[in-house]
């Protein structure tokens, strides 16, 4: 018997079009990255800064006079934070790189946009990966760790004055993964190869920091800062968690400027080439 | 079965008849280059080829119907909507199966082509269902948990037309569905293709630059040249009646023999081996050797051939040019 012998049944269903779209494009990325094991790995590996701070709560709650040496208050927070935005930059490069470069190498992209979906449906679907396993990387230690410091040390941290590190915690994480997230996805799209895009995105963070301390070596001042990516988000960190490092100690609004103006140029970039047809002109 | 009323029957008639597609003075550029220049036409319910050589605005006049072109002139509707306008709301009633190779990396041809139905707005559940019943359809039934990448070519053929059809849309495009297929897996393809049409009574758009593919399926035709429409209408009325067609070989100064077969009302083109020669009406293969001894040539082969629908439209677009 023929293949075409056999059949299938007409669909007659037509409901109107889904308001959230871009759904089953986040979740089967997810699915297809959570599915390698090194990955998963590497997402454990991330919450090891976490296991060492709840130790460190712990001992100073055990024996008071290790505050002295380990200081446990609000800044704990931000310091774990910035371990975790180091963590980030390994988890967007292997979780964010290939979102869009594999599209545009397989022709996948074709799948997606001649469907009933917009680009922007296309671009916040795949901007979810990298963001959702960055935030499982930021936020959800960051706010973990606050919930076990109530817990174990409620007279340290169970008063007023230090009610501003939830919201802090939730600031700094989605600021540090949307910005790695876009990044990685502009870099991602301007390429078809996966490796250039991981190459990229790494050799861009890591550029820019050389460079960064390059020019603070020369000229120590704090507003060189502002050309390095992770130093705008310390620059932030500082000021919402009261860290010193006085190579970052930028205004923290001229740091958001800068990240925003990143931000803006990664989704001009993505729309320019996030398109079902290439025109060479 | 309810009978039909006079009424419901000639809307329904008019409803058949209704163009799924059409296009009016329709311009479409790649920056200086003009792909479409100015074209009309309309695609009716059923199967339709979209011919033409490559570079002849096929795949263009596709992608501005998909809405990812905008026209710099004129007006493409589809379902009486304005792609350009309402792009989501044609896209959800198209299958498209791209000419170029499309596949996610690390993907099942299950979860591939569920994900395909899923991203045009069927329940998740649905579109597996459907996957596996599609898959099945086109032949993919036992290989449908093997990644796409691990594919032969025939077989990411058939994925891609799996994941056109998955929702079940009511228009089909399909570029270049046999791109790189062998002679056996064309014609399944095309069996699959036609079965399509046939059993399914689903509409399709069929482009390609083989005229065999085209012929085999499609029983209309717009020919593409040059990013003009070069023919439309049915492929029996574009034809007409094939003329005799003779291999020509001949040894000796061909040029005037040639202007002397052009002046009697002859067409020929330059075949593998000598000249491809369309007798003009009544004529047969005494006309050649008179017209070779007044030209003074000799003629060394002289074989009967049939005429294809390549020499058709390959006349079509020469008089095209011409104009």
């Amino acid at each position: 018997m023929p293949i075409y012998e056999q059949t299938y049944r007409r669909h007659e269903a037509r409901g109107p079009l889904r308001r959230v779209r871009f759904w089953p494009i986040t979740r089967e990325a997810l699915r297809l990255i959570l599915a390698r094991r090194w990955f998963l790995a590497l997402l454990v590996a991330a919450w090891l800064p976490f296991v060492v701070e709840v130790i460190r709560i712990y001992v100073v709650t055990r024996f008071p006079e290790a505050n002295r040496i380990l200081p446990v208050d609000g800044r704990l927070f931000g310091e774990l934070l910035g371990w975790q935005a180091f963590f980030t930059m390994f988890i967007t490069i292997f979780g964010g790189a290939g979102l869009v470069a594999n599209d545009l190498r397989t022709g996948a992209i074709l799948v997606y946009l001649s469907r009933p979906l917009t680009r922007r449906d296309y671009v916040v679907g795949k901007l979810g990966v990298p963001l959702l396993l960055n935030l499982s990387a930021t936020l959800a230690p960051g706010l973990l760790l606050y919930a076990v410091a109530l817990a174990l040390a409620p007279d340290l941290f169970w008063k007023w004055d230090l009610a501003w590190i939830a919201p802090a915690v939730v600031v700094q994480s989605l600021t540090v993964s949307m910005v790695m997230s876009l990044v990685a996805l502009a870099v991602s799209s301007l390429s078809r190869s996966v490796r250039v895009a991981g190459l990229g995105f790494f050799g861009l963070l890591i550029g820019l920091e050389v460079a960064r301390g390059i020019l603070y070596a020369l000229y120590r001042r704090p507003e060189t800062a502002l050309l390095s990516l992770q130093a705008d988000l310390r620059s932030l960190g500082v000021t919402l968690f009261g860290l010193a490092d006085r190579s970052v100690n930028v205004p923290w609004a001229y740091a958001a400027a800068m990240l925003a103006a990143v931000s803006i140029g990664c989704l001009l970039v993505l729309r320019s080439r996030v398109r079902a047809v290439e025109i060479v002109q | 079965m309810a009978e039909l009323g006079v009424e419901e029957a000639r809307s329904l008639g008019e409803m058949v008849e209704t163009p799924l597609v059409e296009f009016k003075d329709l311009v479409v550029s790649y920056g200086p280059v003009q792909a479409l220049a100015g074209v009309s036409g309309a695609f009716l319910p059923g199967p339709t080829g979209l011919l033409g050589p490559n570079g002849a605005g096929k795949t263009t006049l596709l992608k501005t119907l998909l809405g990812f072109l905008d026209p710099d002139r004129g007006t493409i509707t589809a379902f009486g909507r304005d792609p350009a306008k309402e792009p989501l709301e044609v896209r959800r009633r198209i299958g498209y199966m791209p000419e170029v190779d499309c596949h996610l990396p690390g993907m099942t041809a299950a979860a591939f082509v569920a994900f395909a139905g899923e991203l045009s707005g069927l329940p998740r559940d649905e579109a597996i269902s459907r996957a596996h019943e599609v898959l099945y359809y086109v032949g993919l039934g036992e290989a449908r948990y093997r990644t796409v990448e691990t594919y032969s070519t025939g077989m990411k053929q058939r994925v891609k037309l799996a994941q056109a059809l998955v929702h079940d849309p009511d228009l089909l495009l399909l570029d270049e569905p046999t791109n790189g297929l062998d002679p056996a897996g064309r014609d399944e393809m095309l069996a699959l293709i036609r079965d399509i049409s046939e059993r399914r009574q689903m509409s399709l758009i069929l482009c390609s630059h083989l005229l065999r593919d085209v012929e085999q399926v499609c029983e209309n035709v717009i020919v593409f040249n040059q990013g003009r429409v070069a023919a439309s209408g049915r492929i029996a009325d574009l034809t007409g009646p094939r003329r005799a067609v003779y291999d020509v070989r001949v040894k000796g100064d061909a040029t005037a023999f040639l202007t002397d077969l052009k002046d009697h009302g002859c067409e020929w083109r330059e075949g593998e081996d000598g000249y491809r020669v369309s007798m003009s009406d009544g004529f047969g293969p005494e006309l050649i050797f008179r017209t070779a001894r007044e030209s003074g040539v000799q003629v060394r082969f002289l074989r009967p051939g049939a005429e294809t629908l390549e020499d058709v439209f390959l006349r079509a677009l020469g008089h095209e040019a011409e104009r």
